[in-house]
């Protein structure tokens, strides 16, 4: 070897190493086991859900006493609401698309289902197809301005849903859309929906008429609390910070039932931030 | 099974977590981003084991994934900086003048980002050009015209002979 690769070998090595590495490592470890077993239980309920699935639509009908039984267990009950109807993976050269589609299934309100499902397919459709022809464009620019395109990097698009809370009274689920480009960029849709009144939910359904006040103040007290760790920066009101939720603020309910307003990447504090959420106390809880 | 491809792999992100960080940190050449680079490639690496079907590709497959969230990074960032800053003094290989040449260490940072991976990978981390192709998504041909057109540049850039050999 010669000398100047031992050098810039050894300058290589002596890269410092922070402290804090070994704890970024062990948590990234755990917070990576944990989506994966997020992944796994869904996927796991679905491959089942889908061998079983000829027997259960025949015994739902055949047996009144049976539906009866599964709407009585939470998890199978959760499974008849919010199933995957479409799962697949693309892969070129250009990009890797992963998407799960998921399709809601509300005995005794086929409108309020066709309308939403509809609604879904829709808007994934053109996610992806937007998603698609900015691949395309930014692998013909990298490509005109003199790349490889062995060499391209395909775009990661993924589409994936959650569902946050599954009660009696209220359904909420959420799908979210990642772009690995330069930086990711996700976003996310919200659908919630009240089983007993079948409709959908507004956040002054959950709130009350004074619902901007309320999710505002929540908001501004969750940027002061989260403000006072110094690596936390949100944008001044003034420039481009939080000033006001959006009529049509996107939010979901979380297990306890409480809305979580969400901002996307960069919408109210700088990327690194990722994308915030603020859960918004119910009125009569909050004091 | 794939329990033990999946702890396979977590062993192997813990053993090897400074040389991911060394990696990361070449190309972001910032501390906290280079965290957050490995942090982001483990969650992903993780969380998508199971797409892992056979353990002897767990190496180059991170591999991949921390070049590819480095990468973009870098590409991100570069162009947040050139908005902003003047930009970085243009020392492209002066030519004759001895005292003004890079050193070889620095030098590799002139290359571009596909090229550092190569040169890295070979050189710091001692890893097989068949792998390297691997990681990088490209043929085993690709990986050597690559290497030699940037061992090339090396030379342009430093005035010494940088073959390895």
């Amino acid at each position: 070897m010669s000398e100047a690769w031992s050098k810039a070998r050894s300058a290589y090595e002596q890269t410092p190493i922070p402290e804090e590495l070994d704890f970024a490592v062990a948590s990234a470890v755990r917070s990576g086991n944990r989506r994966r077993s997020r992944r796994r239980a869904i996927h796991r309920s679905l491959t089942a859900a889908l061998a079983s699935c000829a027997c259960f639509v025949l015994l739902v009908n055949a047996s009144p006493t049976f539906a009866q039984a599964v709407s009585d267990v939470p998890v199978l009950g959760s499974l008849a609401r919010v199933f995957t109807v479409k799962e697949y993976t693309v892969e070129d050269r250009e990009h890797l698309i992963d998407v799960r589609l998921p399709a809601l299934d509300l005995d005794g309100n086929s409108d309020l289902e066709q309308r939403i499902n509809s609604e879904i397919q829709t808007r994934i459709d053109q996610v992806l197809q937007e998603a698609e022809d900015r691949a395309r464009e930014t692998k013909a620019a990298f490509v005109a301005t003199g790349g490889d395109p062995d060499e391209f990097m395909p775009i990661i698009i993924s589409v994936d849903y959650e569902i946050k809370c599954q009660t009696n009274q209220y359904l909420s689920f959420i799908i979210t859309k990642t772009e690995t480009l330069a930086s990711a960029y996700s976003e996310y849709y919200a659908y919630n929906i009240d089983l007993q009144a079948g409709r959908e939910l507004t956040l002054r359904d959950v709130l009350g008429p004074d619902y901007v006040e309320l999710a505002n103040e929540a908001v501004r007290a969750g940027i002061a609390q989260r403000s006072q760790d110094p690596d936390n920066v949100y944008f001044e009101p003034g420039e481009g910070g939080f000033t006001s939720i959006d009529q049509d603020q996107t939010f979901y309910l979380n297990q306890a039932g409480n809305a979580v307003v969400g901002f996307e990447k960069y919408e109210i504090a700088p990327g690194y931030m990722g994308m915030q959420e603020f859960e918004i106390p119910l009125p009569g809880a909050a004091k | 099974m794939e329990q033990t491809t999946h702890q396979q792999l977590t062993d192997y992100i813990v053993a090897h977590q400074e040389d991911f960080y060394r990696l990361a940190y070449s190309y972001v050449k910032n501390r906290d981003a280079a965290l957050d680079v490995v942090q982001e490639s483990i969650v992903k690496a993780l969380s998508k084991s199971d797409s892992l079907r056979k353990p002897e590709f767990l190496k180059t497959w991170f591999y991949r994934i921390l070049l590819n969230e480095s990468m973009n990074y870098y590409r991100h960032n570069r162009r947040l900086v050139s908005l902003e800053e003047e930009g970085l003094p243009e020392t492209a290989a002066p030519q004759g003048d001895h005292a003004a040449r890079l050193d070889l260490y620095a030098a590799i940072d002139r290359l571009d980002s596909r090229e550092q991976a190569i040169i890295r990978l070979r050189f710091f981390q001692d890893m097989k050009l068949e792998d390297i192709a691997q990681v990088t998504g490209t043929n085993l041909n690709t990986v050597k015209s690559r290497l030699y057109k940037s061992l090339r540049k090396l030379r342009e850039l430093t005035g010494e002979e940088c073959s390895y050999e």
